[in-house]
């Protein structure tokens, strides 16, 4: 275990990643399904997870910055409807603008009441959220209503910006030509845990839309700018300890509004995607389902940092992909025994380390899982949409322990006060 | 010679307090020039308008003969100003290079840092003045005396001129302090001006070239050093006499309050802080703990109130095991408890005062009636704190961060203190009180031992660590490794247990 939190980063979430597709095989081949490991699901996977990831950056920034950004969700909201309509009228590309500018007015307004007027960071937050919806239903009331097809909950169809094939690895085409589809051979060849790991990865090329690349992209570009540049120095102080940036006549409420407006931006960004055909083609009141919120799930689980952002994205979407595809159950039912030898894992693990309450804790809810395991064969369609959101909650109970949150996340900072 | 600095009428005003009024200053350039004055005269306040953090109401300023008018402490960064605050202003998570290059990062194209660049500069820095640190480290990870490194390398990174060091050794064990001195030295050499404010009078005088004295807000004297005694500095600020903490006779009583055995606390890294520690305490006595800062002493106090947890080891308190007691529990079965950073651990700053009164004593009299907080009792004992430990404030509604370092302090001490607690763990409990009221928490402190409160003393002030204890125990590494009488043993022979220099027993 010591060894391998020395890995770099990217090594390290791939060993994750690596044995966490091995559980799904595993339990594939007890289960009898191909359903865990299939390129479709890995596509659901994807297409769940790029929300999560966008509300999860955006998060990073805001937080990074200091303030705590549980308004991601109504910014979301905001990008759904901005996406939509700005798509429906201009166009897919300016669909994703119009999106982008929505989530940023509400990091605006967020920022607005964090850091200018010190209203509590929680507090602001639910209130965006609670804004948020009344803000969209009157606009499609005074908007898409007048729209052909559109009504005061929903819009006419959205159209999608495309997406591409990666070559030579997923069989993408270059100009005419159709390139070699490496993983996609490998995952016909029927090969324990290899063909199933290249079905997944060529899920997860087939077909990509370029918001999704540009989302993925984002990943190692926040890395880079906030941890590299002189704009990242500032605005991680702003998190950790703003009066010593103060000190040093850094302007500490402007790095704060970049941050959150750079979160709103991206959940917005996050909304339209939901608004588009990549998840549903069209505007639709509530679709955003708490996807805010798990977005924060993945910023915690990934330790703040973005390529843990992105490891808790997939992880979290992986459940929600496999459900919304799982008409008989039987795929989440398998989720289930993955869930019962996961626990036990990690009910292992803490033994190792003597933590009496954490052993107990998952041993229990092993056996709860394997219990309903062995006694049912589907899992009902109520608990298809509710056993992701447990996942989530059980991930971050276990892992969410030795986490380093900016210093000063959530803390009021006035100027002038030390 | 010519002036680095001169301040000219200067006033400062807060609600309800003038913490400069008119103040007047000369320092010469090259000099190293000390500011006294009691707690709340108004040294930081000054310190701070000179650095452009704050900015005065009336008077003028003059930077090497230019009068000066700046925005920001940027423009007073580029004058050649440098300032280290009486808090540390650095961030935790952060590496030495992070901390030190913010604000001044040296950048390539597209605002990349060039961290070569900016790594070779701090390195140059801090070599040419004997300051040695990593530019990798956390500086979480770092030592007191080694984080004031860190903000003075931080302060001649940007290559000041003129230092302002607000209080540099109130953290500092008096090996560290000896380094310190030996940097402001060559620092001088090298054509510094440097501007400090200390509270132990013989270290101003060992080092100071010209010391100011303010009172009130008001500048009341400059003197030089070999004109005046310490004595005659202690009158100046406060009209009143140097006191020196002396053992009284014993009031050790035979039952013990506190014991500890076999503690052993290990931290997230799984290294071992605090290592397999026994001892006890009794009713009336003080057990004074040395040890230079970064050797378990910290820890050790936590997992005695409760706020990391012990990995192996007993805590009794009054005769009940509490190891795993919550510190709610520990704090309502009479534990007071004064925290090493008062900031960190010990107030609310943005809470008004009669809230901060209460931390800790939250759920017991007088702060709380039924499941209530009781506000009319909370008020009314944070006046009595107010008015016996002498915590100068306008009124008890202001906010903490509004009371200068010292009577911050006055108001934790105070807190702890009217408790009346049966077992007081104490982390530099005088550590930024001036001269007089230091004298005054002293004769608290005994006066509580002689009524039966048994004490765990934590100090960097090895004379307080002396003056206040019973008994001795020296921490080194997470172990004690050595037990003295106070009676016998002299600063001098303490110093040597604490960095190892001596080994072996017991005196
Ligand atoms: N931000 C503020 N708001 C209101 N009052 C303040 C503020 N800062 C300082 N004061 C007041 O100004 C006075 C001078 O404070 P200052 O911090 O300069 O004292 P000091 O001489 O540094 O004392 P110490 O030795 O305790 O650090 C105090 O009465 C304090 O209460
Ligand atoms: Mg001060």
């Amino acid at each position: 275990m010591k060894r391998l939190s020395e890995l770099p980063a990217w090594l390290r979430w791939s060993l994750y990643a690596a044995g966490g597709v091995l559980l799904l095989t595993v339990v594939q081949t007890l289960e009898g399904t191909d359903r865990l490991t299939s390129v479709t699901s890995a596509q659901s996977m994807l297409r769940w997870a790029i929300p999560i990831l966008l509300a999860g950056l955006g998060g990073l920034y805001s937080e990074r910055a200091g303030v705590v950004n549980i308004g991601l969700e109504g910014m979301m909201i905001l990008g759904t409807w901005f996406g939509a309509w700005g798509a429906i009228t201009y166009g897919a590309w300016w669909g994703i603008v119009a999106g982008i500018i929505g989530g940023a007015l509400g990091g605006l307004l967020h920022a607005v009441a964090t850091v200018t007027f010190g209203v509590d960071h929680i507090i602001s937050g639910v209130a965006v959220n609670i804004l948020a919806p009344g803000i969209t239903r009157f606009l499609s009331s005074e908007i898409l209503t007048n729209i052909p097809g559109g009504s005061i909950t929903q819009s006419p169809r959205v159209p999608g910006v495309g997406s591409a094939t990666i070559p030579f690895l997923a069989g993408g085409t270059i100009g005419n030509w159709t390139t070699p589809d490496l993983f996609g051979w490998l995952g016909t060849r029927e090969w324990f845990f290899i063909s199933d790991f290249a079905n997944l990865l060529k899920g997860v090329m087939t077909r990509v839309s370029w918001v999704t690349l540009i989302a993925v992209l984002l990943v190692p570009l926040t890395a880079w700018l906030l941890w590299r540049t002189r704009f990242g120095l500032r605005l991680r102080i702003c998190g950790e300890r703003p009066e010593a940036g103060e000190a040093q006549g850094i302007d500490v409420y402007r790095y704060k509004y970049i941050g959150v407006v750079i979160s709103g931006a991206l959940a917005g960004m996050a909304g339209a995607f939901i608004a588009s055909p990549e998840l549903s083609g069209i505007y639709l009141e509530g679709q955003t389902t708490g996807r805010g919120f798990i977005g924060l799930a993945a910023l915690i689980f990934g330790n703040w940092r973005p390529i843990g952002v992105l490891g808790g994205a997939l992880l979290f979407g992986y459940p929600f992909g496999i459900g919304l595809r799982d008409l008989d159950g039987s795929a989440s039912h398998g989720l289930i025994l993955v869930n019962a030898i996961g626990l036990a894992a990690v009910a292992i693990w803490a033994f190792t380390r003597s933590k009496r309450t954490d052993t107990v804790l998952a041993l229990a809810l092993s056996g709860i899982f394997a219990l309903w395991y062995f006694t049912t064969d589907v899992v009902p369609d109520v608990w298809i949409n509710i056993l992701p959101f447990v996942i989530v909650l059980l991930v971050l109970i276990f892992f969410a322990q030795r986490l380093r949150p900016p210093a000063a996340d959530g803390l009021r900072y006035r100027k002038g006060q030390t | 010679m010519a002036l680095a600095i001169e301040l000219i009428g200067i006033t400062k005003r807060f609600p309800g307090v003038v913490a400069n009024d008119h103040v007047e200053l000369k320092v010469e350039e090259g000099e190293i020039h000390a500011i006294c004055g009691e707690n709340g005269a108004g040294k930081s306040t000054l310190m701070k308008v000179l650095y452009w953090m704050l900015q005065a109401d009336e008077g003028t300023m003059n930077v090497f003969g230019q009068e000066v008018r700046f925005a920001s402490p940027t423009e007073a960064i580029g004058a050649g100003i440098g300032m280290v605050h009486q808090h540390f202003m650095l961030a935790d998570q952060l590496t030495v290079l992070e901390n030190v290059i913010l604000g001044a990062e040296p950048v390539h194209a597209l605002g990349l840092i060039d961290f070569d660049e900016a790594k070779d500069h701090l390195k140059k820095v801090a070599e040419s003045y004997g300051l040695f640190i990593d530019p990798d480290d956390l500086v979480e990870e770092l030592e007191v005396g080694e984080r004031q490194r860190v903000e003075i390398i931080k302060v001649l990174y940007r290559g000041a001129k003129i230092l302002i060091l607000d209080e540099p050794t109130a953290v500092l064990v008096p090996q560290e302090v000896e380094e310190l001195f030996r940097n402001m030295r060559d620092l001088k050499k090298d054509g510094a001006t440097i501007l400090f404010i200390d509270h132990k009078l013989d270290e101003v005088l060992a080092i100071a070239d010209t010391i100011t004295v303010l009172r009130q807000g008001q500048s009341v004297a400059t003197v030089k050093p070999d004109q005046v005694t310490a004595q005659d500095l202690a009158e100046l600020m406060v009209g009143s006499e140097l006191p020196t903490p002396e053992t009284t006779e014993s009031t050790v009583r035979d039952e013990v309050a506190l014991e500890v055995s076999g503690l052993t606390v290990i931290d997230q890294d799984e290294r071992v802080i605090v290592d397999d520690v026994s001892f006890r305490v009794r009713r009336g006595e003080v057990l004074g703990i040395a040890g230079v800062e970064g050797n378990g002493q910290t820890e050790l106090i936590e997992a005695v109130i409760g706020t990391s947890p012990a990995a192996r080891g007993i805590v009794t308190l009054n005769g009940a095991d509490v190891t795993r007691a919550t510190v709610r529990h520990r704090r309502e079965q009479g534990i007071g408890y004064i925290p090493q950073d008062r900031h960190r651990e010990g107030l609310l700053l943005p809470a008004p005062l009669w809230e901060n009164a209460a931390l800790g004593h939250q759920t017991q009299q007088p702060f709380s009636k039924g499941i209530w907080m009781d506000r009319q009792g909370a008020r009314q004992r944070t006046e009595d704190i107010r008015r016996e430990f002498d915590v100068r404030t306008p009124d008890v509604d202001v906010p903490a961060h509004a009371l200068s370092g010292g009577n911050q302090q006055k108001l934790i001490v105070g807190r702890e203190m009217m408790a009346e607690p049966s077992v007081l763990l104490a982390a530099h409990p005088t550590r930024g009180i001036d001269v007089g009221a230091q004298a005054a928490v002293w004769e608290d402190i005994k006066a509580a031992r002689r009524a039966g409160m048994a004490t765990l003393l934590v100090s960097a002030d090895l004379d307080e660590l002396i003056g206040l204890s019973d008994t001795i125990v020296v921490m080194l590494r997470g172990r004690i490794v050595a037990t003295l009488d106070p009676a016998t043993v002299t600063p001098r022979d303490l110093g040597a247990f604490m960095t190892g220099a001596t080994s072996a027993g017991a005196a």
